[in-house]
């Protein structure tokens, strides 16, 4: 069945979205709907607040997230308070949102929920981790890329990347640009070491030097155009904690010194440079690597854009399969076929 | 004054404070908001507890207690909940299941603690008829909703729900109906609970406060005070955890210091760098650790209750309040004299009060000050460089450079006379020698003049 077995080698999945109506819900919906409830226990959650009945911004129908019997999920007190499900509840965090405390509950009948869970990357750790411990099998994160968040959904073991017309009506456009966030989500870890070094680090601009010793760089932020890495004859590894953009990489690059240093950035979601910046780092010999990384099990497309541009279904998939080398699918197209193989069966 | 008053003095309370292994932020956020106690017998009850726990944590294994601080980590602030029922408000499914989850907390802590004959060390209220309205399945789970067996309408709405997922909308709204009058009947019965389930919140923080003291007492090697008759404070060994702690990074140790003070003021002179204030630091922290009943960092203690404790040191945020260092301390000290007039008992540790002014007005301030606080509610103790009449107070010196180290041990000395290290200590730490050399020469110079004369002079 496509896709599903994949994500049950993982303990964690997150569904992005690179825009809104990229049809990430229904990924989702498509996920949950397919996913083994009788043998592996699942919960749900989002980052911030998802799970509208219409879209807050431009305002098209959006559709439900439909948990089946069986299944955790965990929202805020006030959407909690709005379910329209049998369930019951299991834990109410002390983790605070702005809708309220974060809580955990079992669905005790199938039905359609608001999600709205942790807001920030260490709640929602927390929260995983919580829900492993008392034995879940899979969590699953309703993430958000284009969004304001301060959770990571790179945070996941696994991943499901969600793109389509919302993100850009251009096919041309649309293959590359997707194309270069899975390049991004592609970037591979680190080494060990440096993990160990580094993850407990939530900011600032840091280098190791050749004896393992870890120096902090006094500057602003990796946004200041003041950086100047001096000192850093012997800089191994340099680690941004926060973003990276183009000026930083540019002068990363352009310094003679630093032309065997690995570049490590938190996860791929801190990266915000241009493809044309990131390549060209690339392709002159530089190094970046990630202390977070998601496995990318398959990309998603909605054809259709919220003002009514629809491009073609096979040749879309066709083309950015090719792109990324992965496989990709039109999940309402694929729902659609998947009924009606069930038909002729049922006939 | 609460403990979240204090927690900032300079004296390092914080830093035993964060070092408690408290499980839940409830208790924390108790703690902090606890008032300090003022009375022997009030302290005394502390203590008897603490000792309980200190007992229990010795004769039972460590995973028991790992498992009970695991289950306290489940306290929660549940107070607005607790309101509600008080102000007899119908619970919502969440309130509800904060009452239950609660109710088992307790019932379940209560249980782990009469098995180690600890149920009268904190009386936990017997939450199980709460348990019972909230679990009619008797499953003893930590969870809630509104069960299928309050009402077999309920039940039978739910099960045509499972089968017809199309009706669902429909019976949902026929479902809300009934759980919103099950739920009023819950909380009609849980109102008389309000006053219990609170009692029961403090006492889980109480029992998660004294596990993380008493294993406290065990990590630092914290010693259990006993209470003094009178006004005298003795300390035997007694040490700063913080300052031991910063020194044993550097592979250093720290010299334990034994004092008694209490009726007469207490001068400390000594070298600079002799620890005097470290001394200070130590007897206000363990004046605060005492009152509010932490073990106490020392080989033995015997201390005197007091109303107040002040502790003036060198006001680094004096600057940014717009006063000048001196100013700020003269406003600081005179606080202290304001307190001593109102008759409470009360324990000042001052250090080098008015040094950032001229020697002959720094003496008169503070020989004067050691006469203004000599009464007998007040108990004094003062560092100080300047040359200080004896005769009103008891004058201790800290032993200072000896084969080139420097020992902090302080002697009872008879007369006031202040050491003349601080020469020998900046060529020790190498500071520039023509500066040191000079300020020699000028010495010399000076003390072609008798040196007593001068004193006398100065008087």
């Amino acid at each position: 069945m496509t896709f599903i077995d994949d994500i049950l080698n993982y303990d964690s999945l997150s569904i992005v979205g690179l825009q809104k109506n990229t049809g990430k819900t229904v990924s989702l919906n498509y996920v949950l709907d397919r996913l083994p409830v009788e043998r592996k226990r699942i919960a749900v959650t989002s980052i911030g607040i998802d799970g509208e009945t219409t879209d807050q911004v431009t305002r098209t129908q959006k559709p439900e997230i439909y948990l089946r019997q069986g299944m955790y999920f965990g929202t805020s007190e006030m959407h909690y308070r709005q379910k329209r499900i049998v369930s019951e509840l299991i834990d109410v965090s002390d983790e605070n949102t702005s809708l309220g405390r974060v809580v955990t509950a079992k669905a005790l009948t199938g039905g359609k929920i608001l999600l709205s869970g942790p807001s920030s990357s260490s709640g929602l750790k927390r929260w995983m981790k919580d829900m492993h411990r008392v034995g879940l099998d899979l969590v699953i994160i309703d993430g958000a890329l284009s969004r304001m968040s301060l959770a990571s959904p790179a945070v996941s073991q696994s991943m499901i990347l969600a793109t389509g017309a919302a993100y850009s009506t251009n096919m041309n456009t649309l293959v590359q640009q997707t194309a270069f966030v899975v390049d991004l989500i592609k970037i591979p870890l680190t080494s060990q070491e440096n993990l160990d070094l580094l993850l407990p680090i939530e900011k600032g601009v840091w280098f190791k030097d050749s004896d393992g010793a870890l120096h902090e760089i006094k500057t602003v932020s990796s946004l200041s155009q003041e950086i100047r890495f001096e000192g850093m004859d012997d800089c191994k590894t340099l680690y941004v904690a926060g973003a990276l953009v183009d000026g930083f990489l540019e002068k990363v690059r352009k310094n003679p010194k630093l032309k065997s240093t690995e570049l490590v950035v938190r996860d791929f979601t801190k990266i915000f440079v241009t493809p044309q910046q990131f390549r060209l780092f690339h392709k002159l010999g530089g190094t970046i690597h990630v202390l977070q990384k998601s496995k990318l099990i398959a990309v998603t497309v909605n054809p259709t854009s919220p003002l009514g541009v629809v491009l073609d279904s096979d040749t879309l998939c066709a083309r950015l399969s090719e792109a990324i080398q992965l496989p990709v699918y039109d999940i309402m197209r694929l729902k659609d076929a998947e009924e009606k193989t069930a038909n002729t069966i049922c006939n | 004054m609460q403990l979240r008053d204090h927690i900032e003095s300079p004296c390092g309370l914080r830093y035993v404070f964060e070092q408690l292994e408290l499980q839940s932020g409830y208790t924390r956020r108790w703690m902090l908001d606890m008032p300090m106690m003022r009375t022997g017998e009030e302290i005394a009850q502390s203590y008897a507890t603490l000792r309980q726990f200190v007992d229990f944590i010795g004769r039972v294994d460590t995973p028991y207690i790992n498992t009970l601080q695991f289950r306290l980590q489940g306290l929660k602030d549940i107070r607005t909940t607790i309101k509600n029922l008080e102000n007899k408000a119908v619970l919502d499914d969440i309130e509800l299941f904060e009452v239950k989850h609660l109710a088992i907390l307790a019932v379940d802590v209560a249980e782990r603690l009469k098995a180690h004959e600890m149920d009268d060390a904190v009386k936990v209220p017997d939450l199980n008829e709460v348990i019972t309205i909230l679990d009619p399945d008797g499953l003893k789970m930590a969870t809630f909703y509104v069960y299928d067996s309050y009402c077999q309408e309920l039940r039978d709405l739910r099960a045509q729900m499972r089968q017809h997922p199309d009706k669902q909308e429909d019976l949902l709204l026929e479902c809300a109906e009934i759980e919103e009058g099950v739920r009023r009947d819950l909380s009609q019965k849980l109102f008389g609970f309000a006053k219990a389930l609170h009692e029961a919140q403090i006492a889980l923080a109480r029992i998660d406060m004294y596990l993380a003291k008493a294993l406290q007492i065990k990590q630092l090697g914290l010693c259990f005070p006993t209470i003094a008759e009178g006004d005298v404070t003795h300390y035997e060994a007694m040490f700063h955890p913080q300052v031991k702690d910063a020194l044993e990074m550097r592979k250093r140790a720290f010299q334990p210091v034994t004092l008694t003070f209490g009726q007469k003021p207490t001068l400390i002179t000594g070298a600079n760098m002799g620890g005097k204030t470290v001394v200070l630091k130590t007897l206000t922290l363990c004046q605060y650790l005492f009152q509010y009943g932490f073990g106490i960092p020392a080989q033995s203690a015997d201390i005197a209750v007091k109303d107040e404790i002040f502790f003036c040191i060198g006001d680094e945020q004096s600057i940014e309040k717009g006063l000048s260092s001196f100013a700020a301390e003269m406003k600081n000290i005179d606080a202290v004299i304001k307190a001593s007039r109102e008759n409470r008992k009360i324990v000042a540790l001052i250090d080098e009060p008015a040094r950032t002014t001229n020697p002959t007005e720094g003496t008169a301030l503070v020989s004067a000050l050691v006469k203004v606080l000599r009464g007998d509610n007040v108990s004094l103790v003062m560092t100080t460089h300047y040359d200080i009449e004896p005769t009103d107070a008891r004058c201790l010196r800290v032993k200072g450079f000896e084969n080139g180290t420097m020992n902090y041990e302080l002697v009872e000395v008879q007369d006031g006379e202040v050491p003349h290290e601080a020469l020998n200590i900046a060529e020790s730490l190498g500071i520039d020698s023509q500066w040191i050399s000079e300020a020699r020469e000028i010495l010399t110079r000076a003390n072609s003049i008798p040196l007593e004369k001068e004193r006398r002079t100065l008087r």
